[in-house]
Order: C-alpha cells, then sequence, then structure tokens
C-alpha cells in the first residue's frame, strides 16, 4: 500500500509536469519518461497511438462499425485518433469492455493476436489512468433532499418513539438510478404536503396523547361476514384499521369441541407478522350445555395507530391433521377459530415510551421546562442545534394554544406538529459557501457529516452521540468516524442498509409485487415469500457486519434458512421457523445468484427468462447493463420455432440472427446458466418434457456446464463486480447518480479494496472517507448545464 | 403561451348554457342551495398502458359508429356519446434522437405534449395540459384537480432504458419538473375528498383549521429564511414544497368559506381491494362524487402504469401485461393482450353507465364531462406513437361534442391538437400547446 501511494505521488507530479509543458491536452503530447515501477502512467503519443491501436480499429472493427453500416449504432469514424479517447471516454470504455471479454469482434470476423489486443487495451487503460489524474478533483454536489417514506417513517420513530408508516400513507416516491433516495428526484407535490399535515397531526397526537380518547367502538371480522381470511384451517387473518394508539380488548371467537380427553393447543396472536401473545386453549367440551359448543378468548393489549394485519392461529395443531375441511369446521368435531373482535380504544396504564422520549421534564412546572422540552425535540428533529430565534417561534405554539384554553401538553403537541411540517424537518439541505459557484469546492460542516452517516447507513436520523460528537466538532478527530462507522454498523438500525440498499440492488423488493402464477406454483405464499427475502437480507447483513469478502456474493458456501426455505431447497435437517446459518454442502446452491429471492424477481410469473437473468446479472453483477433491444425487434420466425423447442432452442434465434447477438450472446448464456433454478428458485433438472442444459460459453471462450461452474468463472470478473457494487453503493450513499467526476474516487476505493481481499466494510469505510461523501462545491450554472 | 386573447372561428366559445340548477348538490350542501349555477365543464384522462392489440381495437369504418370492434364491445350502449378519433400521433413519443425508452417516453409525452428528457434524475417534460387547465379553473373548486392510479409504483430497478420512473408513475405535471403523483388507495382518496371519516363539531374543525394556517405561516416564513444563499437546484426544490404548501392554504380557505363536510354516503373504504374491477369502481365512484359536488373539474386517471407487468389473474391470465404485448405475433399471446384491453374498457364503461345516471339540470353529469380514453402507445409490440388509440366520451357541456362518429384525420396530426381544443372548452386559451399544429377539428361538426 505505501508503495501504491509512493507510486500515486509521483505519478501524480509527473502528470503535473507534462501538463505544464502541454496545457492543450487535445495535442500530441510527449511520451512521460516512466520508471520501471510504475509502467502504466505515462500519456501516450499519436505515434504509440497509430502503430498499437489503430490498426486493430480499422482493419478488426472499422469494416462493420463505419459510416455507411454503423453496426449497433456505433461508427468509429471519429475514434481513430488519439484525442478521441479523452473526448470520448464512455465510448472508448465501451471499446474497452467489448474487446477484453471477447464480445468484440463477434464470430465470423477474425480475432487480431491476443498480444495486439492486450497491447491496445493497455495502452488506452494507460490513457485513462493518465487523464484520470489531470483532473481537477471534484465532489459534485447532492441536491435538497426531501426525506423518502422510509427515512421519514424511520427519523419519527428515532425522534420520537412513535411507530408511523409512512409506506401506508404518502404517495410511493420515485427513484432513479434504480434508488428511491436520490435527492433530485424526490419532489414534493400538494397531495404530499396534505399528507404531511395531516401525519404530522396525528403523530403529534400520538406521541404526547394529550387529546382525549374517543369513545371505545367495537369492530368484528367474522367467517360469516366473509371479513376474516383462512389461510389453512388453523388460522384466522383480519386487516384491521386501529384508528387510535391505546389498550384494546381482542376476542377470538372459538366455535366448536374435540373429544373429551382432547388435550389443550397453543394459541398465538400476530401483528404483522410480530407474535403479541401466545396462550394455551382448552378443547375438549366444558361443562356448560350449549346447543352451539363455543367459547373466547380475550387478550388485552396496547395496539398502535396504523392498517395491521392480525393473525390468530392454533400452532403445531397435529389434531387438524386428519379431518376433511368439512369436519375442520364442524362444532360438534372440532374446535376452531372463527372471528377476532377489537373493542377500544381505553387509556393505556403504563406511559408511552413516546412521552418518556419528549417530556424530559415536567410541562406544568412552568416555562422553562416547555422551553427545554420544545428546544431538545426540535434539536432532534432538525438534526442541529437550534437558534433561540427558532425556539421562541415554536413556543408561540404553545401559547396559542393555551389561549384557546388547551392545556400546556397539548400546546407542545401543536409546537410539534409545526416542527413536524417545517422544511428543516422534511428536507435535509447543506450550506454552500459560494452556492453559484462550482470552483468553490469545500467540506461539508461534521453537522451535515453527522446526517450522511445516519441516513446511509441507518435510513434515519442521527443519535445524541453522533449528533454530539459533530457538534462538538470532534467526529472527524483521527480514527472517530471510523469508530462511528463501525458502531453503526453494529446497531441494530443498520438492518435499514440491508433492507433498503441491498432490497433495491438486488431489486428483491418486487418480491411484494411480484405473482407467481397460482396454476403453476402452488406452493407460492407469503411464508415462502417472506422467507426468501429473510435469507437475502439475512446474507446481506452477514457479509456486512462479519465484514467478508464480496466474492461471498458470487460463490459462499452457506446461506440462511428456516424450514420453509429449505424444504425449498430440498435441503434436509433444518427444522422450525427461526433462520439460522447452513452450510451448503452441495454444488446446487452458493452465492446469491442460487437464492431463491433473486431467482424469483428475475423471472416472469409462469417460468422463467434467461434473457431477464442474463440482464440482471449483467446490471447488477458485472456492472455493464446492455442496451435495449432495439424498438422494431423482429418477430420470431413461427415455423423454425414451433412450439415444441426447448426454450434454449426458441431463444437461440437470438444468437442466430447477428444484430441480436452482439448482446445476447452473453446475456443469455448467463441466463441458461441458471436454468437448474425455476421461476421461483428450485433446483430442477427438467423443464417440463425437456431436460435442462445449464451449460454455456462466454464470448472468451471459456465455458461451463452448471451453475456452480458458471459462478466460479463469474469469481475471476470479481474486479468488475467490486466496481459495479461501488458505483452502485456510492450512488445510495451520496443520493445522487455516479458522475464522469466521480471516476478517480471509484478507482481509488477499488484499488483499495483490492489491496484488503475486497473487505466488505472496507468498501463502506472508504465511501465515507472519499471525496464526494465528505465535501460539495457550488452548482454549476444553468446556462451550461443546457449545453451538456 | 395563455393568452385572453380572443379566439379563432373554430373554438368553442359558443353558448356555454342557460343555468342550470345541480339538484344532487343541492341536496349534499345546502350552502350551495341558493346559488343556481351553470353545470361546469369537467375534463378528464384515463390512460391504458402497453398499447393495444389493434387488430382488435380499430375501425375499419369512418363517419356514424356502427359495429364496434371486440375491445371497444363494452362501450356499445354508449355507441352515440363516444367520439373514435384516428391517426392522432404523439410524435414526441418517438425517439427522435434519444434511443430506446418508448415506454417512459410515450406516458412522459401523452399529457404534456413534449418530449421528456431522457434522464433518470433531472427529470423534465413539460406542464400537461390538465394542469394548465387546473392552474386557471382551479381556483373555483377545493381541488384544482385530482389525480388517481390503481398500480402502486415501482420499487426497485430501472423503469425504462434511462428514463426515470417518474415519467411511469405519474401521467399530471405541475410544472416540467414537478409530477404529481397518483392517489392509489381508495382510504387515502377518500380522506382526501371527505376527511378522515370522523365528525368533527364546527368549533373543533375551526380550531384545526386555524392551527393548520398558523403552522403554513410558520414554515413559510422558516423557507424564506433558508431560501437565502442556495444554488439553483436547491431552491427549485423548495419553491415546490412553498407552492404546495400555497396550494394547502388556498384550500383550507375555500373549505372555510364552503363551511361544509360532503356526506359520501358511502363507508370509508379500507386497504386497496384485491380485485382489479372493484378498486376501479371504489376509485371512480369516488370521484363521480367529487365531480357532482364540483370538488374538483379536472382529473387524471392512470389505470396502470406504462410498462407495467400486472399479471391479470381474473382473467386468467398469469402472464405479465407488458411481456405479453411483446407477443411476437403468436396467436394466444395476442388472444390475451385483447382481454386484457377488452377489461379495461368494460371497466370504463360501467363508470360511463354511472356518470350518466346522475341528473343534472337537464342532462347528466357525463353529458358536462369530457373524457378521453387512450393508450399512449399504439401497439405493445411495435412500440410505435402513430394513430394511437383514443375515445373521446361524453359531450362536454350544452351537447357541445357531437359523438356517435369516428373521425379520421390526417396522418400524423398531432395529439395535442386535442388537447388544446379541449383546454378551449374549459375555458383555457392558449395559442398552442406541446407540439400542436393548431386546434382539431370537427368534434362540434363545424
Amino acid at each position: 500500500m505505501h508503495s501504491a501511494v509512493r507510486s500515486l505521488i509521483f505519478a501524480l507530479s509527473a502528470a503535473g509536469l507534462l501538463l505544464a509543458a502541454n496545457p492543450s491536452t487535445a495535442k500530441p503530447r510527449i511520451a512521460g519518461k516512466t520508471p520501471a515501477a510504475a509502467p502504466a502512467v505515462f500519456a501516450g503519443t499519436a505515434a504509440n497511438f497509430d502503430s498499437t491501436v489503430k490498426p486493430i480499429l480499422s482493419q478488426t472493427c472499422m469494416p462493420c462499425h463505419n459510416d455507411r453500416m454503423a453496426s449497433g449504432g456505433l461508427d468509429l469514424a471519429g475514434f481513430a485518433n488519439i484525442g478521441s479517447i479523452g473526448e470520448q471516454r464512455e465510448g472508448w470504455e465501451k471499446i474497452l469492455q467489448k474487446i477484453r471479454s471477447g464480445e468484440m469482434p463477434p464470430k465470423g470476423i477474425p480475432k487480431p493476436p491476443a498480444s495486439q489486443v492486450d497491447a491496445m487495451s493497455k495502452f488506452v487503460q494507460a490513457e485513462f489512468e493518465w487523464a484520470d489524474r489531470n483532473v481537477k478533483p471534484d465532489p459534485g454536489r447532492v441536491t435538497a433532499h426531501r426525506l423518502n417514506r422510509n427515512e421519514y417513517s424511520n427519523t419519527i420513530r428515532d425522534v420520537l418513539a412513535v411507530d408511523f408508516r409512512a409506506e401506508k400513507d404518502f404517495p410511493s416516491d420515485d427513484s432513479g438510478y434504480g434508488f428511491d433516495n436520490i435527492g433530485d428526484v424526490l419532489t414534493i407535490s400538494p397531495v404530499l404536503m396534505e399528507k404531511y399535515l395531516n401525519a404530522a397531526e396525528r403523530i403529534a397526537a400520538r406521541a404526547i396523547g394529550a387529546d382525549p380518547l374517543p369513545k371505545p367502538l367495537e369492530a368484528q371480522y367474522h367467517a360469516k361476514d366473509k371479513t376474516i381470511r383462512r389461510p389453512d384451517v388453523s388460522t384466522i387473518e383480519a386487516t384491521h384499521r386501529v384508528e387510535w394508539d391505546g389498550e384494546y380488548t381482542v376476542r377470538i371467537g372459538l366455535p366448536g369441541e374435540r373429544s373429551a380427553d382432547a388435550k389443550p393447543v397453543t394459541m398465538n396472536f400476530y401483528m404483522d407478522g410480530k407474535l403479541l401473545q401466545s396462550r394455551q386453549v382448552e378443547t375438549k367440551p366444558s361443562k356448560l350445555v350449549y346447543f352451539n359448543p363455543y367459547s373466547d378468548e380475550e387478550l388485552h393489549l396496547a395496539l398502535p395507530e396504523g392498517d395491521h394485519v392480525f393473525r390468530a392461529a392454533f400452532v403445531n395443531d397435529d389434531f387438524v391433521k386428519g379431518l376433511s375441511e368439512k369436519d375442520a369446521y364442524s362444532s360438534k368435531k372440532n374446535k376452531y377459530l372463527d372471528s377476532i373482535t377489537f373493542v377500544g380504544p381505553f387509556a393505556s396504564k403504563t406511559e408511552k415510551a413516546s412521552r418518556k422520549k419528549i417530556l424530559i421534564c415536567d410541562p406544568n412546572s412552568g416555562p422553562s421546562c416547555v422551553e427545554k422540552i420544545v428546544a431538545t425535540v426540535a434539536r432532534r428533529a432538525y438534526r442541529r442545534p437550534v437558534t433561540k430565534a427558532e425556539v421562541a417561534s415554536l413556543l408561540k405554539f404553545v401559547a396559542m394554544a393555551m389561549a384557546e384554553k388547551q392545556t400546556t401538553e397539548q400546546g407542545i403537541q401543536l409546537a410539534l406538529q409545526a416542527v413536524l411540517v417545517s422544511p428543516h424537518f422534511l428536507f435535509r439541505i447543506e450550506r454552500d459557501a459560494d452556492a453559484n459557484d462550482p470552483s468553490k469546492v469545500h467540506k461539508i460542516s461534521e453537522i451535515e457529516l453527522a446526517s450522511r452517516l445516519s441516513y446511509f447507513l441507518w435510513s434515519s436520523t442521527p443519535d445524541d452521540e453522533l449528533l454530539g460528537l459533530a457538534e462538538a466538532g470532534k467526529l472527524r478527530a483521527p480514527g472517530v468516524l471510523d469508530a462511528q462507522v463501525k458502531r453503526m454498523l453494529a446497531d441494530e438500525r443498520a438492518a435499514a442498509f440491508a433492507s433498503n440498499f441491498a432490497g433495491q440492488w438486488l431489486e428483491t423488493r418486487n418480491l411484494d409485487s411480484v405473482k407467481p402464477d397460482p396454476q403453476k406454483f402452488p406452493e407460492w405464499g407469503a411464508d415462502l415469500r417472506d422467507a426468501m427475502k429473510a435469507e437475502t437480507r439475512m446474507f446481506f447483513e452477514w457479509v456486512l457486519r462479519e465484514n467478508r469478502p464480496l466474492s461471498d456474493f458470487l460463490d459462499a458456501k452457506y446461506t440462511f434458512l428456516n424450514d420453509r426455505l429449505a424444504k425449498h431447497y430440498g435441503i434436509a435437517g433444518v427444522a422450525g421457523p427461526e433462520f439460522r446459518r447452513v452450510e451448503l454442502t452441495t454444488d446446487q446452491r452458493g452465492g446469491i445468484l442460487s437464492q431463491a429471492a433473486v431467482l424469483t424477481v428475475s423471472s416472469y410469473p409462469t417460468r422463467t427468462s434467461p434473457v431477464i437473468r442474463g440482464k440482471y446479472v449483467l446490471q447488477n453483477i458485472l456492472g455493464t447493463p446492455p442496451p435495449p433491444p432495439p424498438p422494431d425487434v423482429p418477430a420470431l420466425d413461427e415455423k423454425a420455432v414451433g412450439s415444441t423447442g426447448s426454450l434454449r432452442q426458441q431463444l437461440g434465434v437470438h444468437r442466430a440472427n447477428a444484430v441480436c447477438a452482439s448482446c445476447h450472446n452473453k446475456m443469455d448464456v448467463l441466463g441458461f446458466g441458471l436454468e437448474n433454478y425455476d421461476a421461483i428458485g428450485r433446483w430442477r433438472t427438467m423443464d417440463g418434457k425437456f431436460p435442462i442444459d445449464a451449460s454455456g460459453t462466454f464470448p472468451n471462450g471459456k465455458s461451463f456446464t452448471t451453475p456452480a461452474q458458471m459462478s466460479e468463472l463469474l469469481k475471476g470478473d470479481l474486479p468488475e463486480f467490486s466496481r459495479c457494487l461501488t458505483e452502485k453503493m456510492l450512488t445510495y450513499a451520496l443520493g445522487r447518480g455516479v458522475e464522469r467526476y466521480d471516476r478517480k474516487t471509484l478507482n481509488d476505493i477499488n484499488a483499495k479494496l483490492v489491496a484488503d481481499n475486497y473487505r466488505f466494510q472496507t468498501l463502506l469505510n472508504e465511501i465515507v472517507r472519499s471525496l464526494p461523501f465528505q465535501s460539495r462545491r457550488g452548482e454549476t450554472p444553468k446556462k451550461e448545464l443546457a449545453q451538456r | 403561451m395563455i393568452t385572453g386573447k380572443a379566439l379563432a372561428r373554430r373554438t368553442f366559445l359558443r353558448g356555454i348554457g342557460t343555468t342550470i340548477a345541480l339538484p344532487f348538490l343541492d341536496a349534499m350542501t345546502p350552502a350551495m342551495a341558493a346559488t343556481t349555477a351553470k353545470a361546469p365543464v369537467r375534463m378528464g384522462f384515463v390512460y391504458v398502458p402497453n398499447g393495444m392489440d389493434v387488430r382488435n381495437w380499430n375501425l375499419d369504418y369512418e363517419g356514424k359508429l356502427g359495429e364496434l370492434s371486440r375491445i371497444m364491445k363494452p362501450l356499445e350502449p354508449f355507441k352515440d356519446d363516444i367520439l373514435v378519433l384516428g391517426n392522432l400521433t404523439h410524435n414526441n413519443g418517438r425517439a427522435l434522437l434519444d434511443g430506446p425508452g418508448d415506454h417512459g417516453r410515450c406516458c412522459g409525452a401523452y399529457l404534456t405534449g413534449m418530449q421528456p428528457r431522457k434522464t433518470m434524475v433531472d427529470i423534465k417534460a413539460g406542464i400537461s395540459c390538465d394542469q394548465i387547465v387546473a392552474n386557471h379553473i382551479g381556483n373555483k373548486t377545493r381541488f384544482p384537480s385530482l389525480e388517481l392510479g390503481l398500480e402502486d409504483a415501482r420499487q426497485a430497478g430501472d423503469c425504462d432504458s434511462g428514463y426515470s420512473c417518474a415519467y411511469t408513475n405519474n401521467l399530471a405535471w405541475r410544472s416540467e419538473t414537478q409530477p404529481l403523483p397518483p392517489v392509489l388507495d381508495p382510504r387515502a382518496l377518500f380522506e382526501r375528498l371527505f376527511g378522515n371519516g370522523v365528525a368533527l363539531s364546527p368549533e373543533a374543525r375551526a380550531l384545526q383549521s386555524k392551527y393548520r394556517r398558523s403552522i403554513l405561516d410558520f414554515v413559510t416564513g422558516d423557507t424564506k429564511k433558508l431560501e437565502t444563499n442556495l444554488g439553483p437546484t436547491d431552491k427549485r426544490k423548495l419553491e415546490e414544497y412553498l407552492s404546495s404548501v400555497r396550494e394547502i392554504e388556498r384550500q383550507l380557505e375555500k373549505a372555510e368559506k364552503d363551511n361544509a363536510q360532503i356526506d359520501p354516503k358511502m363507508p370509508k373504504p379500507y386497504g386497496v381491494p384485491a380485485d382489479f374491477a372493484e378498486h376501479f369502481k371504489l376509485m371512480t365512484d369516488m370521484l363521480t362524487i367529487a365531480l357532482q359536488a364540483d370538488l374538483t373539474r379536472v382529473f387524471t386517471f392512470l389505470v396502470t402504469r406504462e410498462g407495467t407487468s400486472r399479471a391479470y389473474r381474473e382473467l386468467g391470465i398469469p402472464d405479465g401485461h407488458h411481456p405479453l404485448t411483446h407477443h411476437q405475433n403468436k396467436p394466444e399471446l395476442m388472444e390475451k393482450v385483447s382481454q386484457i384491453n377488452t377489461y379495461h374498457v368494460k371497466q370504463f364503461a360501467g363508470w360511463i353507465e354511472k356518470l350518466k345516471s346522475i341528473q343534472e339540470g337537464d342532462g347528466s353529469l357525463f353529458d358536462n364531462s369530457m373524457i378521453v380514453y387512450g393508450a399512449g402507445l399504439t401497439d405493445g409490440n411495435k412500440h410505435n406513437h402513430e394513430d394511437l388509440p383514443t375515445v373521446l366520451v361524453g359531450h362536454g357541456g350544452n351537447n357541445f361534442i357531437k359523438t356517435g362518429r369516428r373521425i379520421v384525420y390526417r396522418k400524423e396530426t398531432p395529439m395535442s391538437n386535442l388537447f388544446l381544443s379541449m383546454m378551449d372548452r374549459m375555458d383555457v386559451h392558449s395559442e398552442n400547446f406541446g407540439d400542436s399544429t393548431g386546434r382539431l377539428d370537427g368534434l362540434d361538426l363545424s
């Protein structure tokens, strides 16, 4: 690492000299004398270009990529000079990638000798590096960032200890670059503003609880009204909106009885999948004489406001196993569940967590306490120290409520309501030294840095420790930032990073919207879906928290399973619903590409799609998303395809047609390599009547016959994968797209990763240390933007 | 550009109608009973994605409507109340020089008439025609416009070939950079229109309103202070915020003035129905009440998103809609596309029936409306943008639109021409809109 730094310093000064000697990069340059230690860093000459690069371009590439044919939309006429490497960087990067991967030249065109290709590739690469080192460091600029729905909910949770689910109330956030935390795309509309106003009212009321409770109401969900769902004979489920935080009496209706010697059964009651209470229920006949045997169980629970899914179930109930559906709902033969009734709200006996958090002194003790309460809440909500004037303007709301003959607590509630609609709460805004001068690069303040960190790792507000360090100006002290990252990753709030970053990177969030065909996949259901989600999330968290190398994503021989998912995978010896780490002992599974969540979101509802899966790998693993198909995709020739060919035979057309083949050669091969997994990720060796053929040959000539062999080959692309992941994570961390000027940052992070054997936390640490994460600059005036 | 100038000859301004009482409104909002008003004209857009199976959409004749095509069949009972328009085109939905991404582009262009910027970030299309109208007449109603939809936004992945999801998640654009997200959840729509279902006493409502106004004053002040020393993009974000605040203030004022809570006479819905038809009906039922009670006169309805892969199990179709439209001319796949297209029209027809059943003066709510039902792509397999499937229903008030016909325009006639004419009918007169080349002839047989 030391020598790398030294050579970098050398290169910078050498490049600086060159630049000084040759201010115009467009002109041919003099080759720098480069010591053997750093052979990659020099500026090529036009003569070198003509001897190393041009022959391949003109002899191999340009017969197709010329102004007449422009195959694939590419005419290389503008690329035949050394200046183009700097001017057409994106184009050259693509050329290099196609040549290195062996995708170009395509089959049928003679390949130049490997040594020549290698020399060309090195030359162009060196030019890139030369150029990158001469670029003035530019941290870019992050736009004022409106909290998205996740961030809003988490921030409310952490600031006020109130459970509010913005995703059920607010319109969905738009996303850009595959993520929903991109400042530029997070807009605000009157509908959303209205929601903010309503939410602030409700949240403040719930947090302080100063308003009188409404009269208790009863709501019943009953089988006979078809208002409950029955996922199976031992379970009933209802979606109920709790209108008010409070205590509720919940009654579970249990008609029927079993035989006199029947054992009690365990009844569980869940809210949104979380177990709230469990108790034993008698099932044998009661001594009472009923025409229709019936009993109910009454629970007393504190329920939070909002829409919830409630579920009551007899668990591990062997009694029903032998019963027909008819008998299962016969009150003579069975005791079963048929209704859920909610009565409430009643005043809570225990003090709410939110009150404890907010009312840090007795508000009735006088104005100084009220001021303290308001100032503390505002600081947390605004994520920064607040001024006296700001507190004073909030205290006006307390006075206003009291003038309306309301209580002090109701006054605090009103002030809180105002805080929650304020732009200081709803937006993360960073200040510039000079907002209109792009050359004014400066470090963001530590307070701003604290929020960047917490929204990156927690999707939430900085906690007292982090904000305290920033306020004291200690966050950038040696070692502090690293220690904070470490602490934050260990905190359970870091689960938000797994669900928000990984859920969008790997697209597993889409599991909520995919709908595998129930005819073809009757086993698909919420339990399986949730298990799939849990596997990928826990796997990601493990790689993160255990600081595993990135290669684990491609070939880890372990994963996380419960009984449901293990059965799905055909893995024996996993009992019980809780997830645990499982060592993978066969070649069938290993790495994320063999995880059911990934395989399901990259399939059609009825079948697998090698094209979608191939695109998925290119886009999310290798970082080389294919261009979309041309709009005038020619229809497949029906007669040639017929309805009897396997999918592979049908898609063979893709590769027979030269235009399609240029992309599909790689895409389809990657997809076929995963054909051993069906559309919900089960292992298979047959697709209908056709045997699975999961073999393939990459454009570079390397071939495989099983998914395990394919991921082994993909491991050879670890640098590409690492770069892809870095780009995605930098996008997510900054809340903006990766731009040209970020290239150096990406290169530097990757160099560190390589040096550190691709450890995952190194990636996070390096992003946090990077120039764009630590700094910002003024904005480029609009006129220049328009020209861009 | 909007001008107040008198219009060219072939425009709508002719007789908006005599004074018509609104019997239903009278019953519902006593405050309004005293004043008799002209029935307002309502304008709306219902958008269906992924083009159509044009084989089963197109008609092979012009003039008076006879036998309808298979997909239009559900509209048969209303044949005399619709206009089928041919050859309307959105040139700005085409690639021009922007490469692939027809789904993203066509939806962004649909009501804006502009070519959306190909970007995942600094989104830009144009102000949509419904919003131009809402800006001008919106102050007359509680809500300048309503935006509805049935499908939740896609959460992850890219939306279409480098086009931000904002282009496919939204239909209405308040400004060229500010799309308006549709409300999807029936409960959210209910609460927006009719309050949260808890009947507040007039005093409690007045106090709530007072508090809300002071809070909005407070945040306006905060924002103005905050805005100093910000760069143009950040400023724009805060301007969006401020203009939303102002809009809410206006709504509050309006609600205070009307001083009436509308009783929708329906229970507050909970959650999103799993059944598509039920969801469609629930949303349009509430929209109907909103139109009837004059809570708004302008709406957009994004049935499902452009590029959607929703599977129509209701029809026994397990495949995603979008993959199906790339049917490679396989008859069994095209058949399914036709079924989905027809299913959408059927839901729409059900709503038309409802609108027709609501009396308003001498006619019906339907008679005083003009609603475009259309797709942003022509054929989902070909991704083309000419001869977009378009039906205009309703009479636009006072029997203005002469329906019951199919009109085929000259090839490449801009869709924007239709929208410009509709804007006229809403009394919002502009020299042009989007890529319009003029006004659309023949709607009123002049």
